[in-house]
């Protein structure tokens, strides 16, 4: 019994160590399929083919992080005087060493790094100097040398990547305009420069690409189901490229009847918490909607849909214009106290116009209904108002908000409290509040412009009680070793917040709630009644104020998109 | 009568001529005899540079030099050390190939900083260059637009190259580090009188770097005058406030940058030729060897990055075909771990080596998921580490894996050319 269950143990021993081992050598079975490929191989003329048989041998490799054994099939395919192959051959050479140094670096296996980098490094533009001495621009082995060797020199940040990129698109661009034999070359060329942010270079590449598949003979319904292809595998440059060519295609030949089929373009671009999208183009679908079929062919769930993606691609005057169409177009719709309230933030804080601003709010808080958003406005007008030094009127408003909201409403009814003992006790409104609209008010700091750092939320319509991930990203630029130092004043609707920092929740503080500090530049919150909620944030470094910026989240009973 | 004048004239003609031939010999031949400065930049088409030193080119394989022993406040009088940690750490360089130190500011005895310069130079062929932090880190902040202050910090800069111009192990002077940050507000904000009428404050920035930039280009004028010998390089964060710099410091020689951007160096070789057309000598750049995602010491990915940094020094030296051709060589940071650096006000911390970061750089991207992305070790950036155990009165030095394959690099420098166009 003790042998057996010794031998179970060694067993299972076995098992996880073979498991936590990375992966190497191939199977017998992966091991019988390299050389019937290299057999292929060796026997194949075809260009195309050759590409799809080297890359099918290439995986069975790579995904096995085997370098040297792919290498080592490699030494099996060509020979004798089939040029062409042993081109292949080269470019495949490349390929493998520079995965294998990328694999090692990724995984920081330094001993093999350090010890072969030089060699191989000179093997992979060795290989690819043959390459491109012995192919034109017609070939496609030449585009994917070319691409090879300009990611080779950017990723080791050399001068030479310049150079490299330009040479790939010139001569990617002069394949596609010659009888380009394999067109997706160009999708892959374009593909690798997205992933590496070369996103113009990128469009340019998916332009011609576009071109070249929405041939004019081609099938509308193909061009549609290619742009939700790529729209499906995230890739919105190439989709929005396509779906510009099948917009103005079905707009010329539908006119105004091709509405609802841009409509459902225009939703599937709009924002969405968890997936692709891309508003401001959503925004770009719903110009187009509005130029074939006038004002009428949305109706008000889509101008309420367009506003609101304004509002998240941070197009805060084009949302205004558009929550105000829609609140005077639509004053009955559930969602209009909402966009009242945006309005009356937008205005105040973004425009720097406290009086048109406080109309917004003065409408909400006159209306009979109670809303989150209606006691939102009180409370901003009150707010207002103590800001001023109009200290009674303030007093007013926020008892009059209390009034309101009864047992309901408690954060925002939080707030007003605090506000209360600022007046009680004479003392000014809260620093990091006070700063907040100082900056966004004061005629002086109208260089305070929200361009210096992003504010995001994540999600922006949550559910009650769920964490909402708050963040803010200032771009440094490369600063050496003396980082400014960043003081990270949050203001507003917070919510009841945890720290991202180190996970841990923080036991909330007398008002029921706590506060990131100072030094937080995201924090995770949570909300705990429905509602718009503000976010506030201004960064002070050590020679003042750097910039200032708002955010809102809006909370909902449930999760949803409008 | 006219022949007699037409020959006064040819004589006339023929005299001003020869005349004018031997003044273009003696300049000529005078020019050839003047001797060479010391330590010059030689420059070539294409605004290429190369650094001359006793006559011959000399790439800067340099080290950023700062040993204060474990236990000790950045304030401790290293020069004065009677146990001579020079020498110990000359060896050890020389072994390496380091050929050049640098030095951020002299030490207050002229007769103790003489003998490191000399000790250096004589003993292990390393030569030093000169720095001054021009006043930065003063409290309160550096007035660059004051006249008090300049003319102090002026004194304190001449003083300096007065005192060690003749020392043979000198290689250049830095004016400055990272102190032109401080004209964007970022660290150590000044600002004068006309600056604070200004109220747009991008022009509030350029003005304080217009200010900053003419002073030490006053500074460098003078230093050209009292010694001829040695360049005179700007100290510089990144490239900032450089386009200020072309304009109003035309006697500055080499600009000498900080930069920590990971691997690579990004465009800046190409970027300072059409900014300020410069040498630049890469005076502050490195990697720390402590993983603090892991929380361990990484020595091999400090060893990555510095022979990836060398590699791109190298790829842009005048002598390397492909790349821009402008730089001179470079100073890692730094020679030996500092103990004292994570908090210098904490003298019980002086004897710990902390493992806590106080700054974020994603271009160190091993270890960017630490807490609150802070991933930059201060306190470890030697490619030498120290240990409390004693050898010859000083904190022994146990190289880094850096320290090998930099060797190794400068030994056989490998870079990878492009494929020659087709």
């Amino acid at each position: 019994m003790k042998t057996l269950l010794a031998r179970t143990v060694i067993i299972v021993l076995f098992f996880l160590v073979c498991l936590s081992m990375p992966a190497f050598a191939l199977d017998s079975r992966e091991q019988k399929k390299a050389s019937l490929l290299v057999t292929e191989i060796n026997k194949t003329k075809d260009s195309a083919k050759l590409h799809a048989l080297f890359n099918e041998l290439g995986e069975l490799y790579f995904n096995n992080n085997d370098f040297d054994g792919f290498l080592t099939a490699l030494s099996s395919v060509g020979g004798g005087d089939n040029k062409g192959l042993a081109l292949w051959n080269d470019y495949y050479t490349a390929l493998a060493r520079y995965r294998q140094l990328k694999y090692l670096e990724d995984n920081q296996l330094w001993e093999e790094y350090f010890a072969n980098q030089n060699s191989w490094r000179t093997q992979i533009t060795g290989s690819i100097a043959k390459v491109l001495e012995g192919t034109t621009t017609a070939d496609p082995l030449r585009i994917l040398s070319r691409l090879l060797l300009w990611r080779f020199y950017q990723d080791q940040q050399d001068p030479a990547r310049e150079l490299q990129l330009s040479g790939l698109m010139a001569e990617t661009e002069e394949y596609a305009a010659g009888n380009a034999a394999d067109i997706g070359l160009i999708k892959t060329a374009a593909d690798e420069l997205s992933s590496y942010n070369e996103k113009g270079n990128a469009r340019q590449l998916y332009k011609i690409y576009v071109a070249k598949i929405v041939a004019p003979g081609e099938e509308s319904g193909k061009i549609k189901k290619a742009a939700l292809g790529f729209y499906s595998q995230g890739n919105l440059d190439l989709a929005e490229a396509v779906y510009d060519a099948y917009i103005e295609r079905i707009a010329q030949a539908q006119g105004a009847a091709a509405a609802p089929e841009l409509i459902e373009i225009a939703r599937q671009f709009s924002y969405g918490d968890n997936r692709p999208n891309d508003p401001l183009y959503a925004e770009k679908v719903f110009a187009r909607i509005e130029e074939l079929g006038g004002k009428e062919a949305l109706d008000e769930k889509l101008m309420y849909l367009r506003a609101f993606n304004l509002e998240k691609g941070k197009d805060f005057l084009a949302a205004k214009d558009r929550y105000r169409d829609f609140v005077a177009s639509f004053p009955d719709n559930p969602e209009n106290d909402e966009a009242q309230y945006k309005l009356g933030i937008i205005t105040t804080y973004i425009m720097r116009d406290i009086s048109g601003g406080r109309g917004y709010f003065t409408k909400l808080s006159d209306s009979d209904k109670v809303s989150p958003q209606v006691i939102s406005a009180i409370y901003q007008l009150g707010l207002l108002a103590q800001w001023e030094g109009k200290n009674e009127e303030a007093r007013r408003y926020y008892l009059a908000l209390k009034d309101k909201a009864g047992d309901g409403f408690r954060e925002t009814v939080a707030l007003a409290n605090e506000r209360i003992a600022e007046l009680d006790g004479s003392r000014p409104i809260e620093y990091n509040l006070k700063t907040f609209i100082d900056v966004s008010l004061r005629p002086q700091d109208v260089q305070s412009d929200r361009t210096k750092f992003e504010l995001n939320c994540h999600p922006y319509r949550s559910p009650r009680n769920q964490d909402v991930n708050i963040s803010s990203s200032y771009y440094y630029g490369d600063n050496g070793c003396l980082q400014p130092e960043f003081q990270y004043l949050w203001s507003g609707h917070l919510g009841a917040y945890h720290d991202v920092s180190n996970d841990s929740s923080t036991a909330p503080d007398s008002r029921g709630l706590t506060k990131p500090d100072t030094s937080q530049s995201a924090f995770t919150t949570q909300y705990i009644h429905n509602g718009s909620k503000e976010v506030n944030l201004v960064i002070v470094s050590a020679s003042g104020v750097v910039d200032r910026n708002l955010d809102i989240v809006d909370v909902y009973d449930s999760p949803g998109t409008p | 009568m006219l022949e007699v004048r037409l020959k006064g004239f040819r004589s006339r003609k023929v005299f001003l001529l020869a005349a004018s031939c031997l003044a273009l010999c003696f300049f000529i031949v005078g020019m050839a005899s003047r001797p060479k400065p010391a330590v010059w930049v030689k420059k070539f088409k294409g605004s290429r540079y190369e650094l001359m030193a006793a006559g011959k080119p000399y790439v800067v394989k340099g080290v950023c030099y700062n040993p204060i022993p474990i236990g000790k406040g950045q304030d401790y009088d290293w020069w004065s050390d009677p146990n001579k940690p020079w020498l110990t750490d000359g060896r050890l360089m020389q072994e390496m190939g380091v050929n050049t130190v640098r030095i951020y500011k002299a030490g207050n005895n002229p007769g103790s900083v003489k003998k490191v310069i000399s000790d250096m130079y004589n003993i292990y062929g390393i030569r030093t260059v000169m720095g001054h932090w021009l006043g930065f880190w003063e409290y309160p902040c550096p007035l660059y637009g004051g006249k008090e202050f300049q003319e102090r910090v002026k004194k304190e800069v001449l003083d300096m190259v007065r005192l060690y111009k003749d020392e043979p192990g000198v290689l250049m002077w830095i004016l400055g580090n990272e102190n032109n940050y401080s004209c964007f507000g970022q660290v150590n904000p000044w600002s004068t009188d006309e600056i604070d009428k200004e109220t747009d404050p991008a022009k509030q920035n350029l003005m304080r770097a217009r200010v900053y930039y003419s002073f030490v280009n006053e500074l460098a004028a003078e230093i050209h005058k009292i010694d001829p010998n040695h360049p005179v390089a700007l100290g510089n964060g990144e490239l900032l406030g450089l386009e200020v710099a072309r304009d109003v410091s035309p006697d500055i020689d080499v600009v000498a940058c900080i930069i920590y951007r990971g691997k690579g160096f990004g465009n800046i070789f190409n970027s300072l030729k059409s900014i300020f057309d410069r040498p630049i000598l890469i005076s502050e750049f490195g990697a720390d060897s402590y993983d603090a995602y892991l929380g361990k010491e990484d020595q091999n990915m400090q060893a990555f990055f510095l022979q990836a940094q060398w590699r791109q020094i190298y790829q842009n030296l005048a002598t390397t075909k492909g790349g821009a051709g402008n730089c001179i060589g470079g100073a890692m940071f730094e020679w030996a771990d500092e103990w004292w650096k994570h908090n210098e006000y904490d003298a019980d911390g002086w004897s710990r080596h902390d493992a806590e970061s106080n700054w974020s750089n994603p271009s160190y991207y091993f270890d960017i998921k630490a807490a609150n992305n802070k991933n930059m070790n201060e306190e470890w950036f030697g490619i030498v580490a120290l240990s409390k155990e004693d050898e010859s009165g000083l904190d022994r030095r146990i190289p880094r894996k850096a320290y090998y394959l930099v060797r190794e690099f400068w030994k056989n420098p490998v870079l990878t050319d492009p494929p020659r166009k087709k």
